[in-house]
């Protein structure tokens, strides 16, 4: 790098860092993922629910979801303090709150089968109560249940893939909240494109995340790829050029009352989860691209048409960083995204969200996957596994769940718990729980 | 922003060319506003990606609840074998009843019959696929376990004395333990495991004691079930053979003929893809090596891999980054396993040519994507190893003479393809109920 190129970078830099630290401390929060209708934690939160996925050779080796104590007043503050095995490794991946947030369906890629758990008799002992063996059954061939969301009384999921060729066309099912399958939503094709407009070149029947907004009567999907992709050893992948061509290519925006496909936009490179906008004046949600590490911008324009644009580079897309899970703030002013690859959570200021800037990074680990922060956003939480055969090998598959203190400059590492040390397997997705949901249950108020 | 590497409309000129051409035979005939689709795309693959590698790429995929069944009459083939094929080998102790195909079509499309309820037979050898997977190299098993070659087509299977690649199985009865138990594939604990998951499945009350004359449930009717409906995919009257065995002038264009005159002559390929002078497997049911199994063991990995990050978007990504998230290569000698016999290494069976447009990627682990891609590699005389076969030369073919083998190869396809999907579509898939 010649000097001026330094001197160039250091101005920047330090640019960046002027206007971040000028930036209010804003709230980013994993609660703001979720419908914006659900109860939230406000203050502190008491727990992390990780679902686990089981390692070979590690413990159980089966999937669990498993508690820890992130209440720095808790004497148990930073541990592990309980454990629910399920039996076998599924592929555990997302998970989602009920609507009233008293039970957490934890969905799995490989089997197709959802843990329901109740969190409100007891928040800090989580306990399954009902198990979901039939989805691919009943929802006509739905293979890997993803995203979970509520929806008033019901309960949106989505598929990656299928029982006829493990492929990635698939589904949105739909269950009602006590469990039972109502009805099966298959993504749009070029031969059935449901009345949606094909905007662009594809139309690739792929699903993958889904968020909507209520007040605009609105739901949006993201694309990934089929069960083979998604639980084929990594590295052999990159090496298959036919498995390489089986990625997702498309958002889809969806009326949501109806949940019928509007308009499917080119979203290359496996666009994966998706942020909504919070402020009432903005009508717009961002998603990332894995594969060529991309921000994107799904926004309505004054004409009132649905657009997908891409407006931002994540690291440098040379290098493959495979931005993976992220977080928006609540005042919609910041983007926290990790990159899986070079284990670093990037902050973009998107005040602009036409014109996102990367403003902080930081190294978490080796690998790094989810990243979920508190209300206030002063908390910020990561866990390392992607998918069960995509984490790193060897000493660089760290599996851990890492607690970090953000003062709105820098992010300070709190506590770390070492997920194979512990025998616990792979650590993936991280919902909160709080006494102060279900006020009952608080020890403190019950002992008043 | 950092632009990709984007595809130039130069190169991939052919491929696209190649694409619409596939789109326009599949069917396809409209533009991406009116998406109306000929019938014959709904028993083809339903995800198509020809061209993907180019900006120009546009989807074609079909909805999933196109794929509609429709029961065949699978024993006619045993009364009449289509032209360019030889009776059906039928054994003795294991007799074509239609209970008989019927259970073990529903067996090969169970998915229950893997430890975790996630794999059946149909999983790696797909009907709309060619009766193996077009969308990967190599197979996926239980759990995404590596599976370290390519599914091969169960098409004309019946024909054949050695299974697998390796040939470590000589008998349809038995070959299905092996996926069955093999722990990379359907992961069964046991034999006797099976038994009892099948004896305790939804569906199967009665069915065994019914196909094999009120013997029951057991190891070997298991194997005899699924080998009679493996016994059924066979597949022939194609193009070539009403050419050359029917008379029909009119059956081959100019170009697969000339294909025709090169692979019997000049491209030396009917020496181990046989025809014969009734019929016609287009193997030898033997084993040799061409050098692909060598160079995948021997041969140096590359600094990099190009990687297709999207449609008309590569990139080279570094070994070194993709070995970080890959499991070491996995070792594979070939026929050796089998015999170890050192003349032996990497030797793999001659796969047949039928349907052969319908079943890549090529070689035993997939490295080749298209049939031109096979033809320029025998062309260039394999990779050189000190135990290449000797019938590999290099050919001194031009690249017209290359397309005219492709075109002959691509006249292989059998005339009752539809009907076999679509008998394969009419049984259930099995899944927890």
């Amino acid at each position: 790098m010649t000097t001026t190129r330094k001197l160039l970078n250091t101005i920047l830099v330090a640019i960046s860092m002027t206007i971040f630290v000028l930036l209010p401390i804003s709230g980013q929060a994993d609660e703001t993922n979720m419908p914006p209708d659900m109860i939230k934690i406000t203050g502190q939160e008491d727990f992390i629910y990780i679902w686990t996925l089981g390692m070979e050779g590690v413990g159980d080796e089966q999937d669990k979801l498993v508690t820890v104590d992130v209440n720095p007043k808790s004497a148990d503050f930073g541990k592990v303090i309980h454990s629910v095995s399920v039996g076998g490794r599924n592929e555990a991946h997302h998970s989602g709150f009920s609507h009233d947030r008293h039970y957490l369906w934890g969905a799995t890629l490989d089997t197709s089968k959802i843990f329901i758990f109740d969190i409100h008799t007891d928040p800090a002992k989580p306990r399954l109560v009902k198990t979901i063996h039939d989805f691919v059954a009943k929802s006509g061939g739905v293979v890997g249940p993803h995203t979970v969301m509520p929806r008033q009384d019901r309960m949106l999921i989505t598929g990656l893939s299928n029982n006829r060729d493990h492929g990635g066309r698939s589904a949105l099912v739909e269950y009602t909240a006590e469990g039972e399958y109502v009805t099966t939503y298959w993504m749009p094709t070029d031969d059935n494109l449901q009345g949606a407009e094909k905007t662009g070149k594809y139309a690739d029947g792929y699903s993958y995340d889904l968020r909507f907004m209520p007040r605009l009567d609105v739901m949006i999907t993201s694309s990934f790829t089929g069960w083979s992709n998604y639980m084929m050893d990594f590295g052999k992948m990159f090496k298959d050029e036919q498995a390489m061509k089986r990625f997702g290519n498309t958002v889809i925006v969806w009326r949501m009352s109806n949940r019928k496909p509007l308009k499917i936009f080119d979203v290359p490179g496996a666009p994966l989860e998706i942020r909504w906008a919070l402020q009432p004046e903005h009508d717009y949600c961002f998603t990332t691209t894995a594969l060529t590490s991309k921000i994107w911008l799904i926004h309505r324009n004054d004409k009132d048409e649905w657009k997908a644009s891409e407006v931002a580079d994540i690291g440098d897309p040379a290098q493959v960083p495979l931005p993976v899970a992220f977080s928006i703030s609540s005042d919609d002013k910041l983007l926290w995204i990790d990159t899986f690859m070079d284990g670093k959570v990037r902050a973009f200021d998107v005040t602009d969200p036409f014109h996102p800037v990367q403003v902080y990074e930081k190294k978490i680990g080796s690998q790094v996957n989810m990243v979920s922060s508190s209300w206030d956003g002063k908390r910020l939480y990561f866990t390392s596994s992607l998918l069960s055969n995509w984490d790193k090998k060897g000493d660089e598959n760290e599996q851990f769940l890492k607690g970090y203190e953000w003062d709105g400059k820098e992010l300070k590492e709190r506590f770390k718990i070492d997920f194979i040390k512990q025998k616990l397997g792979r650590a993936h997705l991280m919902k909160f729980g709080a006494y102060s949901l279900y006020k009952n249950n608080d020890p403190i108020t019950k002992s008043k | 922003m950092i632009p990709l590497l984007k595809a130039s409309k130069s190169a991939l000129r052919g491929h696209i060319v190649r694409s619409v051409i596939i789109a326009l035979l599949a069917g396809l005939i409209c533009s991406s506003s009116c998406h109306v689709f000929g019938s014959e795309v709904e028993y083809g693959p339903g995800d198509m990606r020809e061209g993907y590698e180019s900006t120009e790429y546009e989807t074609r995929s079909i909805s999933l609840l196109r794929r509609k069944g429709e029961p065949a009459d699978l024993l006619r083939v045993l009364q009449s074998p289509p032209l360019g094929l030889p009776p059906v080998p039928v054994p003795a102790d294991n007799p074509m009843t239609f209970k008989k195909v019927q259970l073990g079509r529903k067996l090969f499309f169970d998915r229950r019959l893997s430890l975790n309820g996630t794999m059946s037979c149909g999983m790696c050898h797909v009907p709309e696929q060619g009766f193996t997977n077009n969308e990967l190299k190599t197979a996926v098993g239980i759990e995404g376990r590596t599976v370290r070659r390519n599914s091969p087509t169960i098409y004309n299977v019946a024909y054949f004395s050695n299974i697998f690649h390796d040939g470590r199985e000589n008998r349809l009865e038995l070959q299905i333990w092996g996926p069955m138990l093999a722990s990379n594939e359907m992961a069964n604990p046991s034999i006797g495991w099976i038994i009892e998951k099948i004896r305790n499945l939804s569906g199967y009350k009665g069915l065994f004691e019914d196909a094999f004359d009120g013997r029951g449930l057991g190891i070997e009717t298991i194997g005899m079930a699924i080998a009679a409906y493996e016994r059924t995919l066979v597949s022939g009257n194609s193009s070539f053979d009403r050419w050359y065995y029917g008379g029909d002038k009119k059956a081959l264009d100019e170009s697969a003929k000339r294909g025709f005159k090169l692979f019997t002559g000049k491209g030396s390929c009917s020496i181990c893809h046989t025809i014969d002078e009734t019929y016609a497997l287009f193997t030898d049911d033997s084993f040799h090596n061409t050098g692909v199994g060598w160079h995948a063991s021997m041969g140096d990995e590359p600094a990099d891999y190009p990687v297709q990050l999207a449609p008309g978007v590569m990139l080279r990504v570094p070994t070194k980054l993709i070995d970080s998230v890959g499991e070491p290569r996995p070792r594979d000698i070939g026929r050796y396993e089998v015999t170890l016999n050192p003349a032996h290494r990497w030797s793999y069976k001659t796969p047949t040519l039928r349907n052969v447009a319908l079943t890549g990627p090529y070689m035993h682990n997939g490295k080749f994507g298209t049939l031109l891609d096979v033809v320029t590699f025998y062309n260039q005389g394999g990779f050189a190893n000190p135990q290449l076969d000797k019938i590999i030369t290099p050919l001194g073919l031009t690249n017209m003479e290359m397309n005219d083998i492709v075109a002959f190869l691509e006249s292989l396809t059998g005339d009752n393809v539809e009907t076999l999907v679509r008998d394969a579509f009419a049984a259930p898939i099995g899944d927890r109920n």
